[in-house]
């Protein structure tokens, strides 16, 4: 089981959406209106006057099979459109009650 | 802080805000006045002006036509119609319902002032009055006397006028046929010549024979005193011994010896007979504004204690106390709320089970009810029957907000939330589609307050009063209803065993649970799957639908239901009027009405009361320009029992009194009338006006047209109102003769008065009263036209002449009056439809006429109530379209879509076969409430369906296929929608089949909204889904291939860059 945990503009919210269920993936927590900036050369979001674009992330829990789709998905998703801008973090998960 | 979070955090506040909108509104219906209607001021102006000398022709060429230009531009007017009779023209001015009538009296001023110049010398100042409902009797007295008849003027002046006048509230009091004294001395124009005597010699030495003079001060000593000449006569027999003159031969002339002094009663000209007794009536107004059933009470009261202390002889009988009607009618409707009332909090118990969720819910009841007492009170009006049908329609609908929100905050609380979260996170959930749905009701009820006329005044109250309750019950739901949950639902008793496990207590199942959910359990599943079998076979389920709605427009083409502008109502009285042949004497008229009165006693014994007019008020004043009859013209009120009290109804009583009247050849005509004849368009005669210049084509035609008419099915009463030319004689002096005689018309017109009518030489004052004192010739030698021609007056030279030799008399043929509507000469053909309704009876009216050959320059048209009729369902047609559009409006952003609001207006449509069932059933024609109640039932639908299509909405967004989903809210919403449709509807059965006095105006509104709303509830619960359905079905498969055609980048090749 992995985490993988999906930053994006949330221009790109429907998008998100819409490649889960196409996915079948039916679990995530979902982070709405969250701010944050790249570490090379992303653009900070901070719903400010100067950086007012923010972003949400959506994080789902996936068996270990599923990342490699997912994440194909997701750099599809970032070709698509390099400067709105998404990202995908996979980590472990230890356990699960 | 959201409104529902403060109430549930302060419920002390919260409660004592509910308890203090309790008590104003208490407070509030303490000062109401009760009346029958809404305060609705007629919006007419009448303008009085008379012409000396005129007959009526001249008077409507020179006063009538001038002023009726000048008026014409007033703004707001409406109509304008006329009347000019001899001496007067009275215009009536008919405004627009609710325009200011001060404004417009200004306007009518100025109007006249700019053709008052024009108007010939002579003519009086024209005479402005408005009229007003307190104008018109609360109660009227019929009382009788025997001995004491001829002094029953002032014991009733005295004895009761002036008691009852001190009572709060009283307007006017007026006596009608009461006997005047007066003080006749009748000359003999014999002796009066042989002894060269005048009419006006006896008069002035009779008047100056009754002096009071002061003639200055007398000094006596240290004292000072008034000097007075009294010698008033005390007596009448004193005026016997006057001398007139002295004879040459110094024999005095006195009084006596020329004359017959009588001190008796004024000749009849009108007389009062109440069941054949001699009698007056005692005709009570109110001021306006004044509480109508306590001032008939104060009166009803006084009046017993009077009783007690009048002569025996006297006796005082009730013709007409509008309070019992007022009271019987409020309390008629006061008991319906209260059965409503029940019968909703039955429901509630019915479907919820629990008498905690029913005491919370019953709760919103009074309170947002009582509301309504406050608005009542701050808009002046009454507890009237217009106010208190709104609240018992209103009952059923304020109900639905409190239960939704508890529905949410119940299921919070099984689930196992403490109620204190529940009422919180429950009403949050809800709370934006209870306002959405009370947005509804406001949208068809706002509009009722806009719309214009008469039966605007009545239905702005009806509109704001249900759009206030509902908003408050809105309001209530939302802060009261949470607060109270809260603090009165109890969470669900669970506890932890000893091994750990949680137990919910209480887990047998109660008598409700075990049988009425049971039921209701079989019915959800009975109805889910009717419904996915009609969701199946679309095309048959429509079909039949469309079907019944066909069926149901039979009885409207085949014009099986009628309409009516108001339902009549059975108040136990009549109104009769007969006209004999014109010119019979009022002492043959007199006898008449005895003889009739015997017959109508014999053929309908129920009859309580007749209380009888005939002739008129010799002195014209504004009150004898109302009084409809004359010398042969009566007018009959007849009082029957309450009509629970006997068996015939009022109207098979005036069929019964038409049949006696049919007897009498000397009738040329009469009506039978059973209107109340009070406000709220009482009359139900369709008007047929014709108008045109000439009088003969237009009497032509109408007589013709008459005669037609009554061959009609159903036509009774066919009058015209035009009356027939009547013979006067005229007096044609020659100039000549006159001038050689050295007199002036004036003069001569004068002598003849004084001789025929009388000439009033002072009062006998006895008790502070004064009586004319007429002196004039016998009776019996001014009752012929010689007898006129052979009367002598005094020329210039001061001698004799007989009238014979300056003119003679002419028969002569004149229209007393002529009428004018909208500057025009016209006709008016009464009907009064028997059996058959208005709107049927215009039809084939119109027929007649359209088949009758009508001459060039005159046109006809529909009047009367018929067209007020028109105007008002008009009017409600055009409000029926803007109530289709709000409702449309709100709905479609509810639901943000274009589509679905049609889908539950057109199951509106559906009421229509259950409201034209419901009448047909009932034999009911549809009036202006019962139309009333129509335009109600779209709101009522539509919430409804709104509950319906909201939930599928729902449902198919959480996933479920097209089918599943509707069959699955239908289910579900099955509960709510029969809860909303069982309460409104039993609401309405305690009006629908209430019996009181007046019911008769609020049954069809009953009988409409259950028959309406019973089909569309069933036909909702159909045809909304299938038709959702039918029109959503590619939906959601269109939605997803349109979301993969525009999110293309799953399609792109990454494969080298991972």
């Amino acid at each position: 089981m992995k985490s993988v945990f999906i930053v994006f503009n949330q221009a790109n919210t429907e998008r998100v959406e819409f490649m889960l269920d196409e996915l079948g993936i039916r679990g995530f927590t979902f982070f709405e209106q969250i701010q944050g900036r790249g570490s090379i050369n992303g653009e900070p979001r901070r719903g400010t006057h100067t950086w007012p674009e923010m972003n949400s992330a959506m994080m789902c829990v996936v068996s270990d099979d599923m990342v490699d789709e997912l994440l194909k998905n997701v750099k599809r998703l970032d070709k698509r459109n390099e400067e709105v801008g998404v990202k995908a973090f996979v980590w472990n998960i230890e356990r699960v009650i | 802080m959201s409104i529902y979070k403060s109430a549930i955090e302060k419920p002390i506040t919260t409660t004592l805000i509910f308890v203090a909108i309790i008590i104003i509104g208490l407070f509030c219906l303490s000062k109401l006045p009760i009346d029958n209607f809404p305060e609705m001021d007629p919006p007419y102006v009448s303008i009085m002006t008379s012409y000396a000398g005129a007959n009526a022709s001249e008077i409507e060429t020179n006063v009538t036509k001038i002023l009726e230009n000048g008026l014409n531009s007033v703004d707001g007017l409406k109509d304008i119609t006329s009347s000019s009779k001899d001496y007067i023209s009275l215009i009536t001015m008919e405004f627009e319902w609710g325009y200011d009538m001060d404004e417009a009296v200004n306007d009518i001023r100025s109007a006249i002032d700019m053709v008052y110049d024009n108007l010939p010398d002579g003519v009086s100042r024209p005479l402005i009055f408005k009229f007003n409902t307190s104008s018109f009797p609360i109660i009227q007295y019929a009382i009788t006397a025997d001995e004491s008849y001829p002094g029953l003027k002032k014991i009733l002046e005295d004895n009761v006028t002036n008691v009852l006048n001190r009572i709060d509230g009283i307007g006017n009091l007026a006596l009608s046929g009461e006997p005047q004294r007066y003080v006749y001395i009748d000359l003999d124009p014999q002796q009066l010549e042989a002894y060269g005597l005048s009419v006006e010699v006896v008069g002035q030495a009779v008047s100056a024979n009754n002096l009071n003079l002061a003639s200055g001060s007398v000094k006596m000593g240290r004292e000072q005193y008034q000097l007075r000449v009294q010698s008033e006569y005390i007596e009448s027999n004193e005026m016997e011994d006057i001398v007139i003159a002295t004879t040459q031969q110094g024999k005095q002339v006195h009084i006596r010896d020329i004359a017959e002094v009588r001190d008796t009663i004024k000749d009849v000209t009108l007389d009062e007979k109440v069941n054949g007794r001699d009698g007056v009536r005692l005709i009570v107004m109110k001021q306006s504004g004044a509480n109508t059933v306590q001032v008939c009470e104060d009166v009803q009261k006084e009046m017993k204690k009077i009783q007690k202390t009048l002569p025996p002889d006297i006796k005082i009988e009730t013709i007409y106390d509008s309070s019992t009607d007022i009271k019987n009618a409020i309390s008629g409707l006061g008991e319906s709320i209260g059965y409503a009332l029940l019968f909703v909090i039955l429901v509630v118990l019915f479907f919820l089970g629990r008498w905690r969720a029913t005491v919370i819910i019953s709760l919103t009841i009074p309170i947002s009810l009582i509301v309504a007492f406050i608005y009542l009170k701050m808009a002046d009006s009454s507890l009237n029957i217009i106010s208190l049908c709104s609240l018992s329609i209103a009952i059923g609908m304020v109900v639905d907000d409190a239960i939704v929100v508890l529905e949410n905050i119940t299921k919070h609380i099984e689930r196992g939330s403490n109620p204190h979260e529940a009422a919180i996170y429950a009403t949050n959930e809800v709370w934006v589609s209870v306002i959405a749905t009370t947005l509804v009701i406001v949208a068809v009820f706002v509009p009722l307050t806009m719309l214009g006329g008469q039966a605007g005044i009545m239905f702005k109250e009806l509109g704001w009063i249900v759009t206030i309750v509902c908003c408050t019950s809105t309001v209530a739901a939302i802060s009261l209803i949470p607060m109270l949950c809260s603090k009165l639902l109890k969470a669900k008793p669970v506890h932890v065993d000893e091994n750990g496990k949680l137990v919910e207590g209480n887990a047998k199942k109660n008598w409700y649970e075990r049988t009425v959910v049971v039921w209701l359990d079989k019915l959800d599943i009975f109805y889910a799957n009717a419904l996915r079998w009609c969701l199946n076979h679309k095309g048959a389920t429509i079909g039949v639908l469309l079907g019944v709605l066909a069926l149901s427009i039979v009885p409207i083409a085949t014009k099986a239901i009628g309409s009516d502008f108001m339902a009549q109502q059975d108040n136990g009285r009549m109104t009769v009027t007969i006209e004999l042949q014109r010119g019979t004497r009022i002492e043959e008229t007199m006898k008449f009405a005895r003889e009739v009165e015997k017959e109508i006693q014999v053929s309908s014994p129920e009859i309580q009361l007749i209380s009888t007019s005939a002739g008129s008020n010799d002195d014209a004043n504004i009150s004898s320009l109302f009084g409809s009859t004359n010398n042969n013209k009566m007018q009959m009120t007849i009082r029957c029992p309450k009509k629970y009290e006997r068996e015939r109804t009022i109207w098979e009583i005036a069929e019964s009194v038409r049949g006696v009247l049919n007897k009498r050849p000397e009738i040329v005509s009469y009506t039978v009338s059973t209107a109340s004849g009070m406000g709220g368009g009482a009359s139900n005669t369709v008007d047929l006006e014709i108008y045109g210049y000439d009088f003969d084509q237009t009497n032509i035609l109408a007589a013709d047209l008459k005669r037609k008419f009554q061959a009609l099915p159903g036509a009774r009463d066919v009058d015209i109102d035009r009356e027939k030319d009547r013979s006067e004689l005229q007096i044609v002096f020659d100039k000549e003769k006159l001038a050689r005689h050295g007199l002036a018309t004036s003069t001569v017109a004068m002598y003849i008065r004084n001789r025929v009518n009388g000439f009033t030489a002072g009062y006998l004052k006895e008790d502070g009263e004064e009586y004319d004192i007429i002196v004039r010739l016998q009776e019996k030698y001014r009752d012929s036209m010689t007898d006129i021609l052979d009367m002598s007056i005094t020329d210039a030279m001061g001698k004799s002449v007989k009238i014979g030799e300056l003119a003679e008399v002419q028969e002569y043929w004149a229209p007393p009056e002529i009428k004018r509507k909208s500057r025009q000469r016209y006709v008016t053909i009464k009907v009064t439809p028997e059996g058959t309704s208005m709107g049927e009876m215009a039809e084939a009216m119109q027929k007649v006429v359209d088949e009758t050959d009508i001459p060039m320059g005159i046109h006809t048209a529909f009047g009367g109530s018929y067209e007020d009729q028109q105007e008002t369902f008009g009017d409600m047609a055009v409000l029926l379209v803007l109530i289709i559009f709000l409702v449309y409006i709100v709905m479609a952003s509810q639901f943000e879509d274009f589509r679905n609001p049609l889908i539950i207006m057109s199951s509106a449509i559906f009421a229509l076969p259950g409201v034209i069932f419901a009448l047909l059933i009932t034999n009911t024609t549809l009036d202006m409430i019962g139309a009333l109640g129509a335009i109600l039932l779209v709101g009522i639908v539509v919430k409804n369906g709104i509950v319906l299509v909201d939930y599928i909405n729902l449902m198919r967004e959480r996933g479920y296929d097209l089918n599943e989903a509707i069959a699955l809210s239908g289910a579900s919403r099955l509960r709510p929608v029969l809860m909303t449709a069982f309460t409104t509807i039993l609401g309405m059965v305690p009006m629908a089949i209430s019996s009181s006095e007046g019911s008769e105006m609020w049954r069809p509104m009953g009988i409409v909204v259950i028959g309406g709303l019973t089909v569309s509830t069933i036909v909702t619960l159909i045809v909304v889904p299938v038709l959702y359905g039918l029109i959503n079905k590619k939906n959601e498969t269109e939605k997803l291939a349109k979301k993969r055609k525009n999110f293309i980048f799953m399609q792109l090749n990454v494969e080298d860059e991972l």
